[in-house]
């Protein structure tokens, strides 16, 4: 699922996938990195399922809602099957690794995408390549500090300073993440370049449980400096653990999946 | 008598004097006139050339087009507007095309393109593909078999080089293979057999079929009848992808389009960037594309258009070459006053001398009453009757080379020739015909003129009787 | 004997012969210093692609420049740079590691080409560390741990990583620059916000200043806008030789400025360490061996010999990398020609005319030789040895003024920045610095000096049809 959830969140939303149990006794003594590492940790060792999503690229002139079925392996493999509009349905895309191909049933034929033809956004949407396909990690190449607790759609929050390690592969200079004390889901995160000014906001709302976990439904990201973009994303439905093997993640299930 | 009387018999009392006085100002007309007229000429072709190949004179556009170029940005096709536009007195045709990049591959290689839906129905739409259809190419098979036949030592050497070349007309393919004109008639039938090209172009309903750039066809390895895919982004992010029959290849002047360009009907590429009734721009054809016309069209134009879409001429458009031809204009004219400092000198000599040559006629007038302002006037009649002698002869004598050579331009031969063909201009070198540029050259003669006379007046009121008869 | 009175004849008019002299001079100027002034434009271009981009002669594997595949490096680097270096007419020999792949910002991301170069041999062979725009940092002068980069500006400005902001210091420096506070106090409104792109700036400006304000100091506002973050971060990435996607941050450790768009969009510099450990090229794989010569005009006896000395590589010189420089040359030397042409003949009809009309005015005197016994020829040789001093006084005097005026302007530049766009983006530069090669120099003068010597003939020729006795008589 963490596939799916790459493709929904770019690198530095970390959905925390809880069992029920957490350590709500001590959150209160966790520090800022222990925090994120147990939301990645978390996400990391539950990612293996399946989802039904919509994609919403709103524009200021226009708007256009993509369906697409997901199934992914820890953060390494993802298969993505595009479901609507008609025009693209049939469209499948596989993430190995850093890797992605397309493959588009109009055409009949099977491309690896050059990066270059990622820089566009997704699909059209605000995420970039750099969302699906790098590999940064938000553990190891940031140092953390927690700055406060604060209050955000009505849920108490740690409020988290991520800093970019000055040789890290990430683009951003620093993220500022509010994640739930309770639940340990990011429900808000803001992301800055290296000049300080800030370039993205990441929203999760519509909190609910879905296949038994408290998540939020709908991730919103919304560019900073471009009034009236955003990408909407919806989690229609959702399967954690799933048992998938590495084998399912070939081109040639890139062709038959339905 | 009057003044000007006496200042004509003056002039012809020596013919000598006045005929070589005027021969001075009679060269200074005609070279500067011939030297602007070949440097206008090869502008106005330039852009001539980059206008008809490409961005039209005018161009219907969303406003934001022109800043940030792309599909989105693109408009839907009202079909009474363009009514509205064609209605207009100086319009021959709206055309629309669209326009956007795409990837484009065939069996393994891949490569970005520039698509361009375009209506193949209508000439004239600024892209002249028709002409551009490739003939002749000269591929290895071809290469092989004509060098059995007979042919000069050098064209056989010359072969080698150009493999794989792909000609759109005879006189390029004689050109490159260093064959004169005279050589047509013996090789050019052999030549025909060998590399003729078959070759297609496009209809508005294929709905399918696409025509490609020669480098483009090369570096793909796909020929007329392979299978073409191209994709990208369509309007709105949506995913464009689709197969095309490649129906045609062409040949374009630059490598930079000919790598790239791939042209469908404008239905097909519509259906591909999932833009139904869209364009990108619509070329607007117009009889009159004189500029100081062409902005009053424009401006009668957009006030048709309206609101979200403007108009745009050709200066908006190739704003880049506009401001390299600018600059080019610039050492131009300062070639020209250059010229125009070593005429001066011309014609001040000639003055000079002649002023030395008559004092002692000046003395004696003088001495002999008349007064120095009347000499003054006389002389300075004098000169601007000569000056506008050689202005008029200037001007005539110029008048033929310049008509003849904006007709029947310089052409270019050899190395020169293929220097300008391969970056896809003409080999040649057209003479502006006569314009606003006249009126300036000789205004400028004149000026020099006038220095001269208000210096052989100073000249003759500093006169010293005296030492003028003892000369 | 006839020279003396020649000599003496050419002062004793001074008129006339300052107007000849000053005839041939002012020709002898325009046609030098004209060539001088086209001759830089294209001196510079080629100059900058040699110095700063191409160097004089490329060695690639067969197929690399058209897969831009890692893997196509050159089998045996060792052999080609000794092969090189015995070479004569080669100076210095340096391999480059190439490979192509993207940047990336929080902005925004753009293709490009990285080129891993050994930093000391490359200072000795290219100029491009002399094109690093002041105060943005260095030529890999930083001792850091990072990996570093040297980029182009056009790239920076694409990737936003120059931005636009108006910040106390620059109203400070507009002030000083004498832009009147009237002004500056509308720039207070957009004070600190930041502008990625001069586009966005230029609105602004356009919304808060008067068409008259912007055109006079809108330059001047934009370039102390102009703002850039010493050492910002950059994230390369490419295929290595696994054919995987790799990549890594790197730190910018300068950025660079030349008169080209295309080629600082696309080049990226990094030293070669860095680039082998990420790619996983070993050492002494490379790409690209570029060989410098001690002149450009032995580009064409060296190139052949090196292409036969390693029949198995790839060997360009820069004239056939860059075929339109080379075109260039020979359609200006054309262009030029033809109007030299124009200039000698309106040079000739002046001073034939100037002549004839002096050859009238002194009919008596031309008569009075001719009674006393000079005989025709004499006339002729004497009227010619005037010219020929003429010509040569204003030759030297025309030498010596050009000779000024070029090296005055050669320093100051003749600036035509108005079309720096146009010129820009084909790498021309906006600033001509006028020089002509000696010989040129002096095959020119030469050749008008000859003119006027030639245009002579026939008014000399004019002189001796006089009859003495109606000379005498006068008018």
């Amino acid at each position: 699922m963490k596939g799916i959830y790459r493709l929904a969140t770019a690198s530095t939303i970390v959905l925390m996938i809880l069992p029920a149990m957490t350590e709500p006794a001590t959150a209160q003594q966790l520090t800022a990195k222990e925090i994120i590492t147990k939301a990645d940790e978390k996400f990391n060792g539950e990612m293996s399922g399946y989802s039904v999503m919509s994609m919403t690229i709103v524009r200021p002139t226009w708007q256009r809602t993509v369906e697409f079925k997901s199934w992914s392996l820890e953060d390494d493999y993802a298969l993505t099957l595009i479901t609507a509009p008609a025009r693209e349905k049939g469209q499948t895309f596989l993430k190995r690794g850093n890797e992605m191909w397309s493959w588009n049933p109009a055409i009949n034929r099977l491309i690896k995408l050059p990066p270059s033809m990622m820089s566009q956004g997704w699909m059209g949407s605000d995420y970039t390549n750099d969302d699906i396909l790098r590999e940064s990690s938000v553990i190891n190449d940031y140092t953390h500090s927690l700055v406060g607790e604060e209050e955000t759609d009505g849920r108490l929050c740690h409020k988290i300073k991520l800093l970019a390690k000055e040789d890290a592969g990430v683009l951003w200079g620093h993220q500022l993440w509010w994640v739930d004390k309770e639940e340990f889901i990011v429900l808000k995160a803001e992301l800055y370049d290296e000049d300080g000014y800030l370039v993205r906001t990441e929203r999760g709302t519509d909190l609910k449980t879905m296949d038994g976990r408290f998540i939020p439904s709908t991730i919103e990201l919304v560019p900073a400096e471009e009034p009236g973009h955003k990408t909407v994303l919806k989690i229609l439905e959702i399967k954690f653990n799933v048992k998938l093997a590495e084998g399912f993640f070939s081109q040639q299930n890139m062709k038959t999946i339905r | 008598m009057k003044d000007y009387q006496l200042a004509w018999k003056n002039l012809w009392r020596n013919r000598k004097r006045t005929l070589i006085t005027a021969a001075s100002v009679f060269f200074a007309v005609f070279l500067a006139l011939i030297m602007r007229s070949f440097q206008l000429g090869t502008y106005q072709k330039l852009y001539r050339d980059v206008i008809e190949s490409y961005s039209g004179y005018l161009q219907l556009q969303n406003s934001e087009y022109l800043d940030e170029p792309g599909l989105d940005n693109g408009f839907t096709v009202d079909d009474s507007l363009i009514v509205r536009l064609e209605a207009d007195p100086e319009v021959t045709a709206v055309i629309p095309r669209l326009e956007s990049f795409a990837l484009a591959a065939s069996g393994s290689r891949t490569q970005g393109v520039m698509v361009i839906g375009m209506d193949p129905g209508k000439e004239h739409d600024g892209l002249n593909l028709r002409n551009r259809m490739v003939r002749y190419k000269l591929t290895p098979g071809a290469v092989a078999s004509i060098k059995s036949e007979v042919l000069p030592a050098r064209s056989i050497k010359l072969l080698d080089l150009l493999m794989n070349e792909s000609y759109t007309n005879e006189e390029k393919l004689l050109l490159d293979l260093g064959l004169s004109p005279g050589d047509s008639a013996r090789y050019l039938p052999m030549l025909r057999e060998h590399t003729s090209f078959s070759n297609g172009y496009l209809n508005p309903s294929d709905t399918a079929s696409a025509i490609i750039g020669s480098g483009l066809s090369e570096y793909l390895q796909a020929g007329v009848g392979d299978t073409l895919v191209l994709m990208g982004q369509g309007y709105h992010g949506t995913s464009a992808a689709g197969l095309f029959v490649i129906k045609g290849i062409v040949s374009l002047p630059t490598p930079d389009i000919d790598n790239v360009f791939v042209y469908l009907p404008i239905e097909a590429a519509r259906w591909l960037y999932a833009a139904p009734g869209m364009a990108t721009s619509a070329i607007i054809n117009i009889r009159n594309s004189e500029d100081r016309e062409l902005f009053r069209t424009q401006g009668r134009l957009n006030a048709v258009a309206g609101g979200e879409l403007k108009v745009r001429n050709w200066k908006e458009l190739n704003a880049l070459l506009l401001n390299q031809m600018e600059a080019d204009n610039k050492s131009g004219a300062i070639m020209l006053g250059i010229l125009y400092l070593v005429i001066a000198f011309g014609v001040f000599g000639t003055v000079l001398m002649m002023l030395a040559e008559r004092r002692r006629e000046f003395g004696m007038l003088v001495s002999i009453g008349m007064q120095k302002h009347r000499l003054a006037k006389v002389v300075s009649l004098e000169m601007l009757m000569i000056g506008l002698l050689g202005v008029l002869a200037g001007v005539a004598a110029s008048l033929p080379f310049v008509f003849y050579g904006n007709a029947r331009p310089l052409r270019f031969r050899g190395e020169m020739a293929k220097m300008y063909e391969d970056y896809g201009f003409e080999a040649v070198m057209p003479m502006l015909q006569p314009d606003s540029y006249y009126l300036w050259q000789v205004a400028i003669v004149l000026l020099i003129i006038a220095v001269a006379v208000a210096f052989s007046v100073r000249k003759i009121f500093k006169l010293n009787v005296i030492n003028a008869l003892r000369a | 004997m006839i020279t003396s009175i020649a000599w003496k004849n050419v002062w004793r008019n001074k008129t006339r012969s300052l107007t000849v002299i000053a005839a041939v001079t002012v020709g002898v100027f325009a046609g030098v210093f004209s060539m001088a002034a086209i001759n830089s434009s294209i001196v510079q271009r080629i100059d900058a692609a040699v110095n700063e981009e191409l160097s004089h002669i490329q060695v690639n594997n067969k197929e690399f420049r058209s897969s831009g595949d890692l893997r196509d490096y050159i089998g045996d680097p060792g052999a080609v740079i000794s092969r090189l270096e015995q070479t004569e007419g080669v100076t210095d020999v340096t391999g480059r590691i190439i490979v192509r792949g993207m940047a990336s910002t929080s902005a925004g991301s753009s293709a490009v080409e990285i080129t891993g170069i050994n930093i000391e041999k490359e200072l000795e062979m290219f100029s491009i560390s002399g094109r690093l725009i002041p105060g943005t940092g260095s030529y890999f002068g930083s001792d850091t741990r990072l990996n570093s980069v040297f980029i182009g500006e056009k790239l920076a400005r694409e990737l936003n990583i120059i931005r636009y902001i108006i910040t106390p210091g620059s109203l400070e420096q507009l002030s000083g620059e004498g832009v009147p506070a009237s002004v500056t106090e509308k720039l207070r409104e957009i004070e600190g916000e930041r502008f990625s792109t001069e586009k966005a700036l230029t609105k602004a400006l356009a919304g808060l200043l008067a068409m008259k304000e912007m055109k006079q100091y809108g330059l001047m506002i934009r370039e102390s806008a102009w703002s850039y973050r010493e050492g910002s971060k950059i994230i390369l990435s490419f295929l290595d030789t696994d054919n995987h996607q790799t990549g890594a941050a790197f730190r910018i450790s300068g950025i660079y400025r030349t008169n080209n768009d295309l080629f600082e969009a696309l080049s990226v510099f990094v030293p070669e360490a860095e680039l082998r450990e990420l790619t996983g090229l070993n050492e002494g794989q490379y790409h690209r061996i570029i060989a410098r010569l001690s002149d450009n005009d032995l580009t064409g006896s060296v190139t052949p010999i090196i292409k036969e000395a390693l029949p198995e590589l790839e060997v360009l010189s820069w004239k056939e990398i860059q075929t339109d420089l080379a075109m260039i040359t020979d359609y200006i030397n054309q262009i030029y020609g033809m109007f030299m042409v124009i200039i000698l003949a309106a040079l000739a009809f002046g001073i034939v005319n100037t002549m004839l009309m002096s050859v009238l005015e002194r009919t008596r005197e031309l008569g009075m030789l001719s009674a006393i016994g000079m005989n025709r020829r004499r006339i002729f040789v004497m009227i010619m040895l005037e010219s020929i001093f003429l010509s040569i006084v204003g030759g030297f005097a025309g030498m010596g003024i050009s000779a000024a005026v070029i090296g005055i302007t050669g320093k100051t530049g003749i600036n035509l920045v108005k079309y720096a766009e146009g010129m820009e983006a084909f790498g021309y530069s906006a600033n001509l610095y006028p020089t002509i090669g000696a010989d040129f120099f002096i095959m020119l003068t030469v050749m008008i000096v000859i003119t006027g010597i030639l245009s002579a003939i026939y008014p000399a020729r004019k002189a001796l049809q006089l009859n003495p006795v109606e000379a005498l008589r006068g008018e």
